[in-house]
Formats: structure tokens, C-alpha cells, sequence
């Protein structure tokens, strides 16, 4: 029973934290621009696919160059550093392709909505083209785990190893991301160009510079997730991104827009409701998420930990 | 005066749509000056400010020492020795008054004169020193101002442009902000000083410029402006 119940909130923190990361890419955008950039989703699928390559995965029989690969693999760890750091430039792409066109003109910001959400659509069409509908299982011999085994016991739980490094992973990002932002000079000057872009410019920032940089880190965290759950489960098609993409939208808006405490505790929140779903309703989860976001948004319409802003004149 | 100004504005145009909020500036500050620039809601005061950031488009020359500050992004504005204290304080309200005034210093590097320039601030407003650790947006509106005043400071500038710094403060407030701008102005800082509280301005400054409409309707010592009780009661509602 304890050794069910430790298997499930494992489950769900590792999804949660996998929420939470998709979320954090929201809120980065989202703080400095005051948009949300729909394209998480597709790079989130992007960084899986790159996972799977850099990892000496081959091509499938419906690609664009059926069976081909890199001659040899790369290390798990690596690659998931290269794809998100991919991610994290393909994320800088669709701001200038998407978002910096409009910003210039001074045109409505909600217009970004559909720029990025055509970017994304392409995004995943090129991933199609590229690597073909089918699914993909990662290649297993390069070694994941890295000698660990496939399944350790905790307190009587087997548990996955892959989830207990999912987990790592997403909390190291997390942690690390939150730290930067609080206690360093770049974080500084992101929190104030998020809060009054002119005058952090009047200051010497270079405020666009720090709107870049939050793509590229939203791209990369986006990245991150997708190489994490395309690595614990498998990745099924290219448009598998898009699912997470809503979710983290989900957790975003459940956990306060902007807020990235708010992100955390809404992804993991989500994540273990998720998980508490028994196997046999489990077409029930994605009601569930929803019915949550509902309910907490009827009650705090501002999200769990949003802002209650108080303003001066 | 045969030396290069610090700072010239040559017919200098600012467009909002079709507002033309300034129409044809020439405007002059040399080094160790205190000038204030006058006159009421609208007038273009604050454009004037905010083309000089590279805040706005402009047409027309600003110059810097001589060379033309055209195509210079904002963030490099400051680079070059220029501050500015915004409209309307634009405190950093999610982060500390320490943090601000760190941001202040966001370009140098000089960690033991950023310390020594962060005691001078606190030396002068001695109030934000109390409130180091509170956040900004919790400060009094008076106290936003300080703080603005001195981040703009913090970044060593040689030429402090402060857009309306009394505008809403008590009048022994207003006094105390005018007492460290002349302060400022005796250690040598030029201050390019926009007011609508023309009494005090005038009372400390050493030229004054009057703004109608995004012209200068008026220009001269600061001591003849302070004593033409026509243009004061005209313009500068007394
Ligand atoms: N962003 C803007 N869009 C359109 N018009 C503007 C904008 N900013 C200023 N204006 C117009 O330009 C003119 C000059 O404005 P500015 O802010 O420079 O005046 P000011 O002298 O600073 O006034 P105040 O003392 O009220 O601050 C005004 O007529 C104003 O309506
Ligand atoms: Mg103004």
C-alpha cells in the first residue's frame, strides 16, 4: 500500500516536474514581454527528436533520409544539454521570426499568439518531413542510465530509475533557474526589464538582449522536458509536444501568470492530481488537470500564487 | 564660452503620429551648468527628455561633446555619461531600494567605488538608508523619488537630467530635493533640470529655458527669468 503510494507520487512529482519546467518557459516570456509564446509546445517536441539523435538514434523508414544517424552516439547527458541548448537557439529563431517583426511595427502583442503559433505549426511539420509520423523508443544501449540499473528499490517501491532522474533533472533546472534569477546580476536586470523595460534601458540594459535570453532559456527548458519524458516513455509522433505545451499552459495560468514560484507548485500540483488517477479511468487525466485549473481559478482568480498587485500613483 | 558644449540640441523634432511635440528645439548645456527647462502640462518637457535617451524617434542633431548621439540604441545612452531620472520616479517596485540602486551601477564594474558612491547616496538621503532591505513600491511617494534621484546618481553621470523631481512632494520635501540637487551642482555635476515648479527651479538654477508648445518660447540667466513677473504670471502660473 505505502510502497503504491510512493510509486504514484514519485509518478506524479516526475510529471509534475516536467509541467513545471514547460510552465517556466511561459512565465520567462511572459514576464519580459507579456505574451505567451505558443511555440513552447513544438520545441518541446524538438528537444526530444535532437535527444533521440544525439544519442545515435536512426532515422525511420518515413523520414526524410530513412535510416540515418550520427555514426555514433552520444552520452545521455550530453545530448540532453545539446538539445536543450538547440531548443534554446530554435527558441531565439521564432523570436525573430515571430515575435520581433511585431514588437518593432509597435503592433497589438496579442498578435504574437498567432505568429508563434504558426511557428510552432512549422516547427512540427519540419519534424515530420524530417523524422516521419512514427513513433521512436530511445536507443537504450548508449546507456541512459549509465551503469544504474533499470529499476531500483526504495522502501519496498521498485521504481524506475529514469523517473528518479527525470526528476533530478527537472529540479536541478528548476532550483537553478530560480537562484539565477534571484541572486544574480543577469537575474537582476531580467526581473527589471520584466517589470519596466524602458527604465531598465535608462539604466544601461539592453533590454532586448534580455528578451532574447529569455527565449533561448524557455527554449531550453522546453527542450529539457521533451528529452526527459521522450527518454522515460518514448516519443510518439512529432506533434507529442503539443499536449505538454497545453498543460504547461494549464499549470501556468493554475499557478498565477508570471509568477515562477506560481509555475513550480502548479506543475507539481497537477502532476500528483494526475497521478492519483487510477490506471482504469486514466482517459480521465486531462479532465481532471482541467476541472482543477476550474476550480482553483474560480476561487483565486488570479492562480495560486499570482500576484495580487498593489499599484501607486 | 568658446568650448565645446556637453550638451546641443539642433532643431531638434519630435513626432507622436501626428502630434508634433517638438518643433524645432535648440537648446544648450555646457559642462558644470545647472539649466532647467520650463513650462506647462504638454508643453514638451518630458519629449524632450525622451529624445535625448533615444527613448522616441527624433529629427534634428543632439550632440554630446561635439558628435552626434544619432543611432546610439537607449542602453547606450547612459554608456556615455548621460542619466536619466525618469517621469514619474519608474522605481523598480518587485525589488529592493539596495537592489535599485544597484541597478543604478548596473554598468560599472568599480565594486570598491560603487560601495563608496552607495554610502554618498545614503549620506544625502538618509532615509532610503533605513529602508535598504524594503521594497521600492512600498516607499512613500517621496521617498521613490530619493530613490530615483539617487539610482540615477549611482551610475556616475555626467550630465543628470531629472524629469519633475518635486512633482508631488510636500513643499519641505520639494526644498530638501532642490537643496541636493544645488548640492550636486556645487561638486560639479551638470544637471539638466525640467520643472514645473518654476520658483524652485529658478532659484537654483543658472539658465533656464521656457518650453510653449515644443518651442522655446524663452531663454536666458536664470536670475533675469526669476524676476520677469510678466513670463511668470504667463506661463509658469506664478
Ligand atoms: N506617447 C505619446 N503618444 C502621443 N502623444 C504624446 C505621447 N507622449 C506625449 N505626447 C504628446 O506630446 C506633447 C508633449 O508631451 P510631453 O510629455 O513631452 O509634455 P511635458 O511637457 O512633459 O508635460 P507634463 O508637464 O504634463 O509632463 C503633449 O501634447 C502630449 O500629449
Ligand atoms: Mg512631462
Amino acid at each position: 500500500m505505502i510502497e503504491a503510494l510512493l510509486q504514484t507520487l514519485l509518478n506524479g512529482a516526475a510529471s509534475g516536474g516536467v509541467y513545471a519546467l514547460v510552465a517556466l518557459g511561459y512565465t520567462l516570456v511572459f514576464s519580459v514581454l507579456g505574451v505567451i509564446n505558443f511555440a513552447q509546445g513544438a520545441l518541446f517536441s524538438l528537444g526530444g527528436y535532437l535527444t533521440y539523435l544525439l544519442m545515435g538514434g536512426r532515422i525511420g523508414v518515413n523520414g526524410a533520409l530513412p535510416g540515418w544517424g550520427l555514426p555514433a552516439g552520444l552520452p545521455f547527458w550530453l545530448a540532453l544539454l545539446l538539445a536543450a541548448a538547440g531548443s534554446g537557439l530554435v527558441a531565439l529563431l521564432v523570436e525573430r521570426v515571430a515575435f520581433a517583426p511585431l514588437r518593432r511595427r509597435g503592433a497589438e502583442p496579442l498578435l504574437a499568439l498567432i505568429t508563434s503559433l504558426g511557428a510552432g505549426v512549422v516547427l512540427v511539420n519540419l519534424l515530420q518531413i524530417l523524422m516521419g509520423a512514427e513513433g521512436y523508443a530511445f536507443p537504450q544501449e548508449s546507456g541512459a542510465l549509465a551503469g544504474l540499473p533499470e529499476v531500483l528499490m526504495i522502501g519496498g517501491a521498485r521504481i524506475r530509475t529514469i523517473q528518479l532522474l527525470l526528476l533530478l533533472v527537472c529540479s536541478a533546472a528548476v532550483v537553478g533557474l530560480s537562484l539565477w534569477l534571484e541572486r544574480s546580476r543577469g537575474g537582476q536586470a531580467l526581473r527589471a526589464v520584466a517589470e519596466d523595460a524602458t527604465t531598465a534601458q535608462l539604466l544601461g540594459i539592453n533590454s532586448d538582449a534580455m528578451v532574447r535570453l529569455a527565449f533561448v532559456l524557455s527554449g531550453a527548458l522546453a527542450g529539457l522536458g521533451g528529452s526527459l519524458i521522450g527518454m522515460s516513455v518514448s516519443l510518439p509522433g512529432p506533434y507529442f509536444g503539443i499536449g505538454y505545451g497545453l498543460k504547461g499552459l494549464a499549470v501556468l495560468v493554475l499557478g498565477g501568470l508570471g509568477s515562477v514560484p506560481g509555475a513550480i507548485a502548479g506543475g507539481l500540483l497537477m502532476g500528483l492530481a494526475e497521478a492519483l488517477v487510477p490506471a482504469e479511468a486514466s482517459g480521465w487525466r486531462d479532465a481532471l488537470a482541467f476541472a482543477i485549473l476550474f476550480a482553483v481559478l474560480l476561487l483565486r482568480p488570479s492562480g495560486l500564487l499570482g500576484r495580487r498587485t498593489v499599484d501607486k500613483v | 564660452m568658446n568650448r565645446t558644449p556637453l550638451l546641443q540640441l539642433q532643431g531638434l523634432r519630435v513626432r507622436y503620429g501626428n502630434v508634433l511635440a517638438l518643433q524645432g528645439l535648440d537648446l544648450t548645456v555646457h559642462e558644470g551648468e545647472l539649466v532647467t527647462l520650463l513650462g506647462s502640462n504638454g508643453a514638451g518637457k518630458s519629449s524632450t527628455l525622451r529624445a535625448i535617451s533615444a527613448l522616441v524617434p527624433t529629427e534634428g542633431q543632439i550632440l554630446w561633446r561635439g558628435g552626434s548621439l544619432g543611432g546610439v540604441p537607449p542602453h547606450r545612452i547612459v554608456r556615455l555619461g548621460i542619466g536619466h531620472c525618469p517621469e514619474g520616479r519608474r522605481v523598480i517596485s518587485r525589488q529592493s531600494v539596495l537592489a535599485n540602486l544597484e541597478l543604478g551601477a548596473w554598468l560599472r564594474r568599480d565594486q570598491a567605488g560603487i560601495r563608496h558612491d552607495l554610502e554618498r547616496c545614503f549620506d544625502l538621503f538618509p532615509r532610503l538608508a533605513e529602508r535598504r532591505h524594503q521594497l521600492a513600491g512600498s516607499l512613500s511617494g517621496g521617498e521613490q523619488q530619493m530613490l530615483a534621484i539617487a539610482r540615477a546618481l549611482m551610475g556616475r553621470p555626467t550630465l543628470l537630467m531629472l524629469d519633475e523631481p518635486s512633482l508631488g512632494l510636500a513643499p519641505r520635501l520639494v526644498a530638501e530635493v532642490m537643496q541636493v540637487l544645488k548640492a550636486l551642482h556645487r561638486e560639479g555635476l551638470t544637471l539638466l533640470l525640467v520643472e514645473q515648479n518654476a520658483n524652485a527651479a529658478l532659484a537654483i538654477a543658472d539658465r533656464a529655458y521656457v518650453l510653449i508648445s515644443g518651442r522655446v518660447a524663452q531663454e536666458g540667466p536664470a536670475s533675469a527669468l526669476r524676476d520677469d513677473e510678466q513670463l511668470r504670471a504667463a506661463y509658469l502660473g506664478g
